[in-house]
């Protein structure tokens, strides 16, 4: 995309305030219960603690945007309040309409925007937006490392590997957007990769993942070799080969999956 | 469709001449595989899962090393650096091999099945070593497809995951956390001497205590002797034994025997089973031939050796793999030539040769 990018800058990540906390169950504390995004959030943390730990004038850090959109007066203090009341580092907030969620991602140069609902995911996806399905981590009380999943099949997409994907057939817009994808995960690819190279092979904060769910073996290898080309050294690595996919990825236990709204091209259900 | 085809392939049949049908064979082939002809691998929950580790898959001692000596940082660079260089085949190699044939047998018989043996990689190495182990699959041309690099993380939940009908790994711990969760499971040994193995068919060997069956006799041998292991079989003859943890493995290798024999092919099956056990076939061999029968199990071939060692005849089986679990047993195959794999279950775990290891001197 840009030619000019800033790879020592934070690493900005977007968020929505419905994620971040739970707006459904009642409650009479003054502070919001905590949702889907927290335990995403606590790993982020803790990834930029153990970064400034290393180096004081770290840069490279997480910076979380919170957007909340169509928010009353009330529900916006709450959610001020909530964030002081558990100590959570949030840049900045944006209280904004639905129209101008792409502006005010792309102003504030965000690598990500993150959601749990994947019809969201999927709308900024198609504007134009970079966006992953976050996960709710099963055990809230275990903090396990910041994990990121990112898709195979869309990284190691190639138009020479289009019968790798077992004789499923790939329109041309659909080829059209996994190509897109690739171009726009790429900026967000790097910096993790900076980050994680920060660490050693263990005990690292950050865990970086590939899943290739469709692709060949090839398929899978060529995206290792893709994001090794862009300086991330992925640590696990994933091929299913049509199998279904949720028990694995209940093993791997996810906060981030990001593939370029390739799985909602196909029926997953027809898999399993 | 067919009907464009057939004049030309009649016509090529006409011809006769060698290079001509080459050329089409060979344009045919080349047609065929722009199509995705690949074989698709078997949905999970219908074939029959093998998972096997990098190490038993691949010759990695030389890496191995490295890692051991110089860490895994190097570890990986050398992996790395070597990415194009293929492996050299492992001790499960020609096991896998064999999976693959009775794939290709079964896929003829029953194009549209997914009961099939499903090869699965699972490894803890870490996912940049995956390039060159892809690499050596592509070279043996392996139909590999699905694998699991865990970064160091445990296997076990993947495993299930898969739901893994066999686990083949050269890692003792690993392998007894899967037998502990029900995972049929065992450590592979590398044979001292290399023996000429079938091509054709799947050879699959099985001792029979606490492998097929649980180790409940086995202790009566080790806590009350032969004699009373004796009377006790001799009584209970007609009582089957519990089950061990390589009965299912054996179960589903039964059932795609049955998809041969189905199809009138019991004298050509590309898959023989064989039973090896010290047991004597007068006093004890009864009760695990009536146990098999109530399971609904068939094995080909059942050998009672009444004590005598297991390596001669071993060797005359060339089993891709033998099962057992004592290590005095594997030890004796692996010196005569024989792909063993020691399966750590039962009472026989705490002896060596007949004799109670001391707790700080027992092997793991």
């Amino acid at each position: 995309m840009e030619n000019k990018k800033n790879h020592s800058g934070p690493l900005m990540i977007a968020l929505q305030h419905d994620d971040l906390f739970d707006l459904n169950s009642v409650s009479t504390n003054t502070e919001l219960p905590k949702g889907r995004a927290f335990t995403f959030i606590k790993a982020v943390q803790t990834v930029n603690e153990r970064l400034v730990e290393q180096n004081k004038n770290e840069c490279l850090l997480f910076e979380v945007i919170l957007i909340a959109m169509e928010c009353t007066e009330d529900v916006k203090m709450k959610i001020v309040e909530s964030v002081k009341y558990y100590g959570l580092e949030i840049g900045k907030f944006y209280f904004c309409k639905k129209e101008e969620l792409k502006n005010t991602l792309q102003s504030n140069k965000v690598k990500l925007f993150l959601s749990t609902d994947r019809d969201d995911v999927q709308e900024a996806l198609r504007s134009g937006i970079s966006a992953a399905l976050l996960y709710d981590q099963a055990d809230h009380h275990v903090l396990n490392p910041l994990k990121v999943i990112l898709s195979g099949d869309v990284l190691g997409f190639s138009e020479d590997s289009l019968e790798s994907y077992l004789d499923f057939e790939l329109s041309e817009n659909q080829i059209e957007t996994v190509k897109a994808a690739k171009i726009c995960v790429k900026e967000f690819a790097v910096l993790i990769g900076q980050m994680r190279r920060r660490f050693g092979p263990d005990n690292s904060p950050i865990c970086t993942c590939v899943l290739t769910v469709w692709g060949s073996r090839n398929v899978c290898a060529s995206a290792l070799k893709t994001l090794r080309e862009w300086g991330l050294d992925v640590d696990e690595a994933f091929c299913l080969a049509g199998a279904p996919s949720n028990p694995i990825l209940s093993v791997v236990n996810p906060h981030i999956l990001w593939d370029g709204g390739f799985h909602n091209m196909r029926d997953l259900a027809a898999l399993s | 469709m067919s009907e464009i085809k057939a004049p030309e392939a009649a016509s090529a049949d006409r011809k006769a001449a060698p290079s001509e049908e080459k050329d089409w064979a060979a344009a045919k082939a080349h047609y065929e595989n722009l199509k995705s002809k690949k074989p698709r691998p078997p949905k999970p929950k219908y074939a029959v899962t093998i998972a096997v580790s990098s190490r038993t898959l691949f010759d990695l001692t030389a890496e191995r090393k490295i890692f051991e000596e110089e860490g895994v940082e190097k570890y990986v660079q050398h992996q790395q650096d070597n990415e194009n260089q293929p492996l050299s085949p492992g001790v499960a190699f020609p096991f896998v091999k064999a999976l693959m044939t009775v794939n290709e047998r079964l896929r003829e018989l029953y194009p549209e099945s997914e009961e099939l043996f499903d090869i699965v990689l699972m490894t803890n190495n870490h996912a940049q070593v995956g390039v060159r182990l892809m690499n050596s699959i592509n070279h043996y041309d392996l139909t590999i497809e699905r694998f699991c690099m865990t970064g160091g993380q445990s296997p076990i939940g993947y495993l299930k995951a898969y739901m893994t009908n066999l686990y083949l790994s050269r890692d003792s711990k690993k392998v007894g956390e899967a037998i502990e969760e029900g995972i049929a499971a065992a450590i592979m040994f590398k044979p001292d001497v290399e023996t000429k193995l079938s091509e054709t068919q799947l050879r699959v060997a099985f001792d029979g205590d606490a492998v097929l069956f649980s180790d409940e006799s086995e202790i009566i041998v080790k806590q009350h002797g032969l004699d009373t292991f004796f009377e006790h079989e001799k009584q209970y003859e007609n009582k089957p034994l519990a089950q061990g943890p390589l009965k299912c493995f054996l179960e589903a290798l039964g059932k795609l025997q049955k998809k041969f024999y189905a199809k009138n092919e019991r004298l050509n099956c590309p898959i023989r089973t064989f039973l090896v056990t010290a047991r004597s076939a007068a006093s004890s061999g009864a009760r695990v031939l009536k146990t098999l029968r109530s399971w609904g199990l068939e094995i080909d071939e059942a050998l009672f050796l009444a004590g005598a060692p297991k390596g001669p005849l071993l060797q005359k089986i060339r089993p891709h793999i033998f099962f057992d679990d004592q290590m005095f047993h594997i030890e004796g195959a692996k010196e005569m030539g024989t792909i063993a794999a020691h399966v750590p279950y039962g009472i026989g775990q705490k002896y060596n040769k007949g004799k109670l290891i001391e707790p700080e001197k027992q092997q793991n």
